[in-house]
């Protein structure tokens, strides 16, 4: 990996799409850290120091791991690609309800093109109104719930809607960053954005760790490194399943006769199970902030605040597991479905060696699939379960650098984006082996 | 100012158009030197760098040679065309002449210059019209045909200006590659492109890689397969996809194929199942007078976009024994790849590009994607005056036959010259049977007939003509009109149907109404039109009105909705083509680059005494030096040519099941290259110890080299599509059953 990414620096037109992703990023970052225009930044400082030591965990756990901090420094950027990414979601929801955006998509690229100009467009909506709840909630001193101080300088509505035109910009640039990298970077911009952001927050995390003890700080180094190498293992192994087209009959040179397969992966599921998991989790923690005040508390009330609100108690760690587990089924189930990749090969000519094309070959996906995704989903459980165990077992941080969902997003982007890299090495290096 | 509002709105313009106003200039500064110019006796030679100068004079040039004075407005398309910009000229503008200035422009500035166009029968009409036009600029001209043989070929390349049609110049392109003797070749360096009709070259053809094949043995097709798929069921034993690109067995179809066969496991022998796809293929898919035609006991297949017979072209990997086996014709020989290219690799090779088309502006987008071209609009020299009324839709294809015939009569009784555009063979003489039954005598013209093509062009716009037509009449043929029609209203045209892209829509109304002629164009629409059955087949169309007519608003729609999703179908097509076939050009460019070493060098002979030096040194006692770097040259010239077409189905195989790689979340052309690069690097190897063993066994006397077997070179051409992702985006699969889900 790391001779393909400094081959790719000799390669002129290579190293111009390298250095403009990390131009990119580093603009990326910068806006993440520049204070929006009204902000009061030593204060916001004080109390984001206060927040991470505290005890209370915060409720905007993943969006603040998507944002790479940036969101409670109030920067320019600190909407981030979540509304971005909200839209593109809210609209693929709507193709499915309004017929005409359904048209729309069937008419390829001159309607997807639409589609992704309403989404901005959406994006620019969603990033208004929050802004404005955000502001609104920066103003009141709520978004610290500990800190009393005042976030803003003053409460002028010119310096709020400043801060909103400012923070709605900020995501425009962001949803146009992405863009560019797509286009004229390597990698898929989004990933790359998100890779960036939480990345973005290890550095001071691990700071803190080694503050704390030298030795917890080596620990947590060999295990990161560890699952690291772990998590690529498991990421890049896949069952392949052999398939013959049946479409032309000309004596043809077999190459192994093995490069034409459907891979199918060990995680075939991705990243998306944990995401849906630790989301569901946070409901118990809303339960009890919501309940919590209330005078006698119930008992289901209190059993839940004990049991399910931080990950050092075997209750929370078993339901986070079960969770895992089976939204790791569902989300294969939704998104591999055999029968249409049966209907697919069927038409195409496609069939298995000794399988009958049609439900015969829906069928036997369908066996080798659930059979694969066991190891799948355990995997994915332990791996998320890492941290919480570390946490458990060492009294580490609770913003331990190396969870579950952080390493995944990792590797995957990671992953990706080398492959890209090597691929277009491969395309651009032939000097290496002819003569 | 206007000029402000004029660049705002280019600006605003996705793609932009090109500013005209330089082009203007000159023009306008060659009008002042008219008078001068004419009074000449005799015309100096152009000077290439003084536009204005070269303006006036070839404009006094086409006068005095061809009786046509340039407008203002071709000679602004001619330097529009100089300038390497797609020209977009109405029809009857004069885009001939303007590419013949362009052409000439180019030519004097010391270029070679290709003009390609869609067929072969503009390229020879052109080059022998403008032929005097040349040859009083002092320019040389030339042109080539399906029939040319080798050594008109080069003549015609060495001349300055060439004419010929894309897939001409392509096989010309590709037997050069495959040729193993220097004097052979035909082809000069690629140097101007000045494409005629540039979008149907750039953009349509471009769908199709041109393919050469070398002949290997007969087809082995059994007429008992096609004999037994005869006897299976549409919808019961085999489906046909949406598209209609593929067919399939049910799995009552493969039980009863099996049974036919006495086999128990059908899909247990590759070659077998193969078989009965291919028959299935030709019986199911490929209708005789649609796709192809049988003539003098042959089959010869219809190019889809041009209606045109292709000479030579055949399909691929069994499909044409197939079809033969179908219509019960002796086999005829089958087909393997020996190399291809697409339209785009071949284009781009020029270093210099120019077209023209009636129809740029819809696909400027994909015009500067693919090729980095933009497009000027030229304005039309008179305004364009035609009616083109709103589509008229019908519930049934029958609905719709009957209104034609009706609306063909009202406007025969008066006298109005007709063109009646249909999709396929089949159509137009069905239709022009239905006309003939009504007692109207009408001209066909289609594949079959195209000899005549010229004849029945320069009739069909006089008083009371009637002339059906595929979609050959859509371009390049100027139909003027007779004595008295003008006054009728000109010529109206008919179209049978939209066609799968608005610009063929644009093409065939553009065939009326040249050069300020009034006319008319109206296009019958039925909403079970393959069209609309084919791209929206899940949209219910309203009802029709007791007339059978179909008034509704939504229907208007559909029909706008399925030409667009076909565009989209077949951009996609053409930006897959070419995604799949970039790495391939590249590799292909290394190949030749050594090929052309060893063709005309030593190097051939020089590696093999190096790698093999006792076995050179044994045979050099026996055979003088010149004959063995012969035989050197031959050997392995033959390895890399049998290694090139291996490497390319290799390529082929992989590519059709390229698109399960996204099933495990992989990008299936990053994975297409990940598996070629390692595969060529294999395929050189393998090239160098193969012609090493050759060497070392093969029989070199001092009369040269005995081979085991020679590549042989007829040639055919047909379209592979390439799937990248049927299944869509994780997201798509996740929405998909969500909305399986949401309708029950």
């Amino acid at each position: 990996m790391l001779t393909a990414i400094t081959r790719a620096f000799r390669t002129p037109d290579l190293r111009n799409k390298l250095l403009f992703t990390l131009g990119i990023i580093a603009l990326f970052r910068l806006g993440s850290v520049l204070p929006t225009p009204g902000v009061h930044t030593d204060n916001v400082r004080r109390c984001l120091a206060e927040a991470t030591q505290g005890e209370a965990g915060n409720i905007y756990g993943m969006v603040q791991l998507f944002s790479g901090g940036a969101l409670l420094k109030l920067s320019v950027f600190a909407l981030g690609i979540m509304p971005y990414i909200t839209a593109s979601i809210i609209l693929q929801l709507l193709t499915v309800v309004i017929p005409r955006l359904e048209a729309l998509k069937k008419e390829g690229q001159s309607g997807t093109a639409k589609i992704t100009q309403y989404t901005r467009y959406l994006t620019i909506g969603l990033a208004v109104l929050q802004s404005t709840a955000f502001v609104a909630l920066a103003r009141t001193g709520q978004l610290f719930q500990n800190c009393r101080e005042p976030l803003l300088i003053n409460q002028d509505p010119i310096t709020i809607i400043t801060m909103v035109i400012v923070m709605t910009a900020g995501t425009s640039v962001v949803m146009w960053l992405g863009e560019l990298i797509t286009d004229r970077g390597i990698g898929n911009g989004m990933s790359i954005l998100i890779f960036t952001q939480v990345v973005a927050v290890f550095p001071a995390e691990l700071m803190n760790i080694f503050r704390a003890s030298a030795w917890t700080f080596t620990a947590v180094m060999v295990v990161g490194v560890f699952m690291i190498a772990a998590v690529v293992f498991v990421e890049q192994a896949q069952r392949r399943i052999p398939v013959q087209y049946a479409k032309r009959m000309v004596g043809r040179r077999m190459y192994g006769g093995t490069s034409t397969y459907i891979p199918l992966k060990v995680n075939q599921a991705g990243i998306i199970p944990v995401i849906f998991a630790s989301s569901l989790l946070y409901l118990p923690q809303l339960v009890t902030t919501l309940f919590a005040s209330s005078e006698n508390p119930n008992a289901v009330v209190q059993w839940i605040s004990q049991n399910l609100v931080t990950g050092d108690t075997p209750a929370y760690m078993i339901t986070f597991f079960l969770l895992i587990v089976f939204f790791t089924y569902f989300y294969v189930s939704i998104t591999f479905n055999p029968v249409e990749v049966a209907d697919n090969m069927k038409k195409y000519g496609g069939f298995i060696p000794g399988i009958r094309p049609g439900r015969p070959t829906a069928e036997y996906l369908n066996y080798v699939l659930t059979r694969l995704t066991a190891p799948g989903a355990l995997y994915l459980g332990l791996i998320s379960m890492v941290p919480i165990v570390a946490l458990a077992v060492a009294g580490a941080s609770q913003n331990f650098p190396f969870g579950g969902t952080s390493i995944l997003i990792m590797v995957g982007v990671g992953l990706d984006t080398v492959k890209q890299i090597e691929s277009q090495l491969q395309q651009r290096n032939y000097e290496g082996f002819l003569k | 100012m206007a000029s402000i509002s004029d660049l705002f709105r280019r600006f605003l313009d996705r793609p932009g158009s090109v500013n005209l106003t330089p082009f203007l200039k000159v023009v306008a500064e060659a009008g002042k030197r008219e008078e001068r110019v004419k009074a000449l006796d005799q015309l100096p030679p152009p000077p290439a760098g003084d536009l204005a100068e070269f303006c006036a004079i070839v404009r006094e040039a086409a006068d005095r040679t061809l009786g046509l004075r340039p407008y203002d407005v071709q000679l602004t398309g001619a330097l529009a065309l100089l300038a390497g910009h797609v020209a977009e000229m109405a029809t009857g503008e004069g885009k001939t002449l303007s590419g013949a200035i362009a052409a000439a422009g180019y030519a004097l500035q010391g270029h070679r210059v290709h003009v390609i166009s869609v067929n072969d029968y503009l390229a020879r009409r052109d080059a022998e019209w403008m032929g005097p036009f040349y040859e009083a600029l002092g320019v040389s001209v030339g042109w080539i045909g399906q029939t040319s043989t080798r050594e008109e070929r080069r003549e015609a390349y060495a001349r300055q200006v060439t004419y010929g049609s894309v897939s001409e110049i392509g096989f010309d392109v590709l037997r050069d590659r495959l040729s193993t003797d220097v004097a052979d070749l035909v082809m000069t360096e690629p140097n101007v492109a000045l494409v005629d009709e540039a979008d149907s070259v750039l953009v349509d053809e471009a769908r199709v890689p041109l393919v050469m094949a070398g002949a290997t043995d007969r087809g082995g097709a059994v007429p008992q397969t096609a004999a037994l798929v005869r006897r299976l069921v549409r919808g019961y034993h085999y489906e046909i996809d949406d598209q209609a690109r593929n067919v399939y067995l049910t799995s009552k179809g493969i039980d009863a194929v099996e049974q036919a066969l006495g086999v128990t496991d059908l899909y247990g022998d590759p070659a077998q199942i193969t078989d009965v796809n291919l028959a299935l293929h030709a019986h199911a898919l490929l209708t005789k007078d649609v796709d192809y035609i049988v003539r003098d006991g042959k089959v010869h297949l219809i190019n889809p976009s041009r209606g045109r017979v292709a000479l030579l072209q055949r399909w691929p990997d069994g499909l044409q024994a197939a079809v033969e086996a179908k219509e019960a014709i002796p086999a005829s020989e089958t087909g393997e790849i020996l190399d291809s290219v697409t339209v785009q690799g071949l284009i781009t090779r020029y270093p210099q590009v120019c077209g023209m088309t009636g129809t740029a502006v819809a696909v400027g987008e994909q015009l500067r994607e693919f090729y980095n071209l933009t497009v000027a609009v030229i304005p039309p020299n008179r305004a364009c005056v035609r009616v083109d009324e709103e589509d008229r839709l019908f519930a049934t294809i029958a609905d719709k036959r009957r209104a034609l015939v009706e609306e063909i009569a009202a406007a025969h009784a008066l006298g109005r010259p007709i063109l009646i555009g249909t999709l396929d063979v089949a159509e137009s003489e069905e239709l022009a049977d239905l006309l003939r039954a009504r007692g109207l005598e009408c001209v066909v013209l289609n594949a079959k007939n195209d000899a005549e093509e010229a004849s029945i062009v320069a009739r069909a716009g006089e008083h009371g003509a009637i002339t059906v037509s595929t979609q050959m009449a859509g371009r390049g043929t100027d139909i003027r009109l007779g004595e008295g029609v003008a006054e009728l209203g000109g010529l109206y045209v008919i179209g049978c149907g939209r066609h799968a892209s608005s610009r063929l829509d644009d093409q065939l109304r553009g065939r009326a109404g040249r050069q300020g002629d009034p006319g008319g164009s109206a296009f019958f629409v039925a909403l079970d039109d393959d069209l609309i059955t084919q791209y929206a087949p899940e949209e219910r169309p309203p009802a029709p009105d007791a007339d059978g007519v179909v008034r509704h608003r939504r229907a208007a729609y559909l029909v706008g909705h399925a030409q667009r999703v076909a565009e989209g179908v077949n951009l996609e097509i053409h930006r897959n083509t070419w995604r799949y076939t970039r790495l391939l050009e590249k590799q292909r460019e290394l190949v030749l680059e050594r090929r052309e070493k060893v063709l005309r060098g030593d190097s051939a002979g020089d590696g093999l005494a190096e790698a093999a030096p006792e076995r050179w040194a044994e045979l050099l006692d026996t055979v003088p030096e010149e004959v063995l770097q012969e035989a050197a040259r031959a050997i392995v010239l033959y390895h890399l040519d049998r290694g090139w077409a291996d490497h390319l189905a290799f390529l082929n195989d992989l590519r059709e099941g390229i698109h399960l790689r996204a099933l495990g979340r992989m990008s299936p052309i990053d994975e297409f290259h990940r598996e070629a690069v390692p595969a060529y690097a294999t395929f050189m190897a393998e090239v160098e110890s193969k012609a090493l063993t050759t060497f070392a066994e093969a029989d070199i006397t001092a009369d040269g080299l005995t081979m085991p077997g020679e590549l042989k070179r007829p040639s055919s051409t047909w379209t592979y599509l390439v799937q990248d992702n049927p299944f869509g985006s994780e997201w798509d699969r996740v929405f998909k059953r969500i909305s399986a889900s949401v309708r029950g």
